[in-house]
């Protein structure tokens, strides 16, 4: 089977003897969202600038589509849109011309890079801006504008290292929907965090990285599964009532609640059927519900047990 | 056999959108405009006080060309490789389809065509000067010669700030690094060599003498023949002179190129 992304055995140790990647392998399927999670100094950017070419691997294969990357570069990086970290920008260009020679790199045509540019600026809601500085941009404008020229080339893979680094929450909230939407659209993306609420909501497998290791990998439903808990934030009209707050607890998968003004926090076991299940009790028990959030809770906690694991076992 | 004429032909193409896309930034930042503006700004200095013939004014002219080479490669050439790195445009630029020795060599042609330009538009100003104070006829012939000497030095010049530039961090650095070592650095090196008696014929500052000594007439301007005739009588050779510009531009692209590509953020 290809994948769409596969590491074999990669290691990388620098000069002064620091190993940054101890023999990780991974198995990323094609139309897979994969959150790549750890602490600081994991590896999780090691491993992203060896699949984009940046550097090169002590040892071990990485593979895009089924080429080599170190091997074949070229034909490996056709298929990648990458952000990486937080590039700089040329100030001093327009988006239309930084694209413009970007689409050429990707041997595109002249007519397929306007219609691109257009299309990809639109999606990033930056139209307005194509033929302005971007030295003039706010980061959250400038970080779009990188994804633009991630997806300019519509690539089979997008790799995204720390995307909503630096961002303020409406920044945050613009790139995660854009991410939701290259999911839809069915486009591989492997998305390198250590925002847990962040990979909660976009991705369906977690990769958990700590020490240059893959210490653990399964989807975010078995992950919630195997933690029985699941959290879910939930926004009313009104204030509740005590009445209202005792009616929340007699709701059968609800395992606990914490109500505060407004809003109540419920404790499930973090199923998305139960999830289902409780908005629809909700609905049909009349509470007028403004918002129902899904919180990656299970997800924190088993980041925490697994690190904990790691850290007993050293 | 046809790997590799396809291997070659997406190195040229790589490299023509590099070569592209730098003099586009250097035009965006308006340093070619500057530099440019300054090719044609100086020649116009030598009104102030101008001589009797053509040869001499020719000369006192040519005496400012060496700088102006330094100042364009330092412009042009300083922040070619560390300035993606300091930049982290480097993180947009090196994930494409793209060998990085191709985008390298694009930088360095295209800091090179930047500086001939610049050098072609302070040749041109000061040819009219002369046929506009002197007459047509008067135009020195040997200004060919000077002129062609001068773009095997600015391939010397730029290849040696290129070098700088894949050797250090900041573009900054690069950039005064690369001009020191080329206004005063090689200069001075120059200069004590001939206070004992030896000619500094591996020195290719020394070499780029050789752009104001074609017509055999010493200038009174500082960075002229002068300077070092009043030292000794050291005059390059021009076949060794110009080979040892050529030394310079090659092995300093061929290692600048080799360390940038190596280069790791």
């Amino acid at each position: 089977m290809e994948y769409a992304i596969q590491t074999e055995n990669l290691v990388k140790k620098y000069g002064n003897g620091f190993t940054a990647l101890d023999g990780v392998s991974l198995r990323i399927r094609k139309g897979e969202v994969v959150g790549y999670v750890g602490p600081n100094g994991a590896g999780k950017t090691t491993t992203i600038k060896i699949l984009t070419g940046l550097i090169k691997p002590s040892s071990g294969h990485a593979y895009v589509n089924g080429i080599d990357v170190t091997a074949r570069p070229r034909e490996a990086l056709r298929t990648i849109g990458a952000l990486i970290e937080v590039p700089g920008v040329y100030d001093y260009l327009t988006p239309h011309e930084m694209l413009t020679y970007f689409g050429r790199v990707y041997r595109m045509s002249g007519q397929e890079i306007d219609r691109r540019i257009k299309e990809t600026l639109e999606l990033v809601r930056l139209s307005d801006w194509e033929h302005k500085k971007i030295g003039t941009f706010s980061t959250g404008m400038q970080r779009r504008l990188i994804i633009a020229k991630a997806i300019l080339h519509k690539p089979d893979n997008l790799i995204l290292d720390e995307p909503v680094l630096g961002l303020d929450p409406k920044g945050i909230r613009d790139v995660r929907e854009l991410i939701r939407q290259f999911r839809d659209e069915g486009m591989t993306v492997f998305l390198s965090s250590h925002l847990l609420g962040e990979v909660a909501e976009v991705c369906n497998t977690v990769v958990f990285l700590n020490k240059g290791r893959v210490v653990s990998l399964d989807s975010i439903e078995n992950i919630g599964r195997n933690m029985g808990q699941g959290v879910v934030d939930v926004k009313f009209l009104r204030p509740l009532s005590r009445e209202e707050t005792e009616k929340l607890k007699a709701i059968e998968l609800v395992r606990s609640v914490d109500v505060k003004d407004y809003t109540a926090r419920l404790h499930y076991d973090g199923k998305p059927v139960s999830a289902v299940q409780i908005l629809r009790r909700l609905v049909s028990s009349n509470f007028d519900v403004v918002s129902y959030n899904l919180e990656g809770s299970g997800l924190e906690d088993y980041y925490i047990s697994v690190m904990s694991e790691e850290k007993g076992a050293n | 056999m046809e790997i590799r004429t396809e291997s070659i032909r997406n190195d040229a193409f790589e490299t023509y959108l590099s070569v592209k896309f730098e003099l586009m930034k250097h035009l965006k930042r308006r340093r070619l405009f500057i530099v440019a503006a300054l090719a044609v700004i100086v020649p116009l200095i030598f009104y102030v006080k101008v001589p009797d013939t053509a040869d001499v004014f020719a000369a006192t002219a040519l005496s400012f060309v060496n700088v102006l080479i330094v100042i364009s490669a330092a412009m042009f050439a300083g922040d070619a490789v560390c300035g993606e790195f300091e930049k982290k445009t480097s993180l947009l630029l090196f994930p494409t389809p793209q060998r990085r020795s191709a985008i390298f060599t694009g930088k360095y042609i295209a800091a090179l065509l930047a500086t001939f330009l610049v050098v072609l538009l302070y040749y041109l100003t000061m040819t009219l000067q002369i046929a506009q104070l002197y007459g047509w006829g008067q135009i020195p012939t040997e200004l060919a010669k000077s002129w062609l000497t001068a773009l095997i030095y600015s391939a010397a010049a730029v290849s040696v700030v290129f070098l700088f530039s894949s050797l250090l961090k900041r573009s900054m650095s690069s950039t005064i690094v690369g001009f020191l070592f080329l206004m005063m650095i090689l200069p001075v090196v120059a200069m004590i060599l001939m206070r004992v008696n030896q000619e500094p014929w591996f020195i290719v500052t020394y070499s780029a003498n050789l752009i104001p000594d074609v017509l055999g007439i010493s200038s009174s301007l500082p960075g002229g023949g002068e300077q070092y005739s009043a030292l000794s009588n050291f005059k390059p050779n021009f076949g060794v002179g110009i080979g040892v510009m050529v030394a310079y531009a090659i092995v300093g692209l061929v290692s600048g190129i080799a360390m940038a590509v190596r280069k790791e953020d």
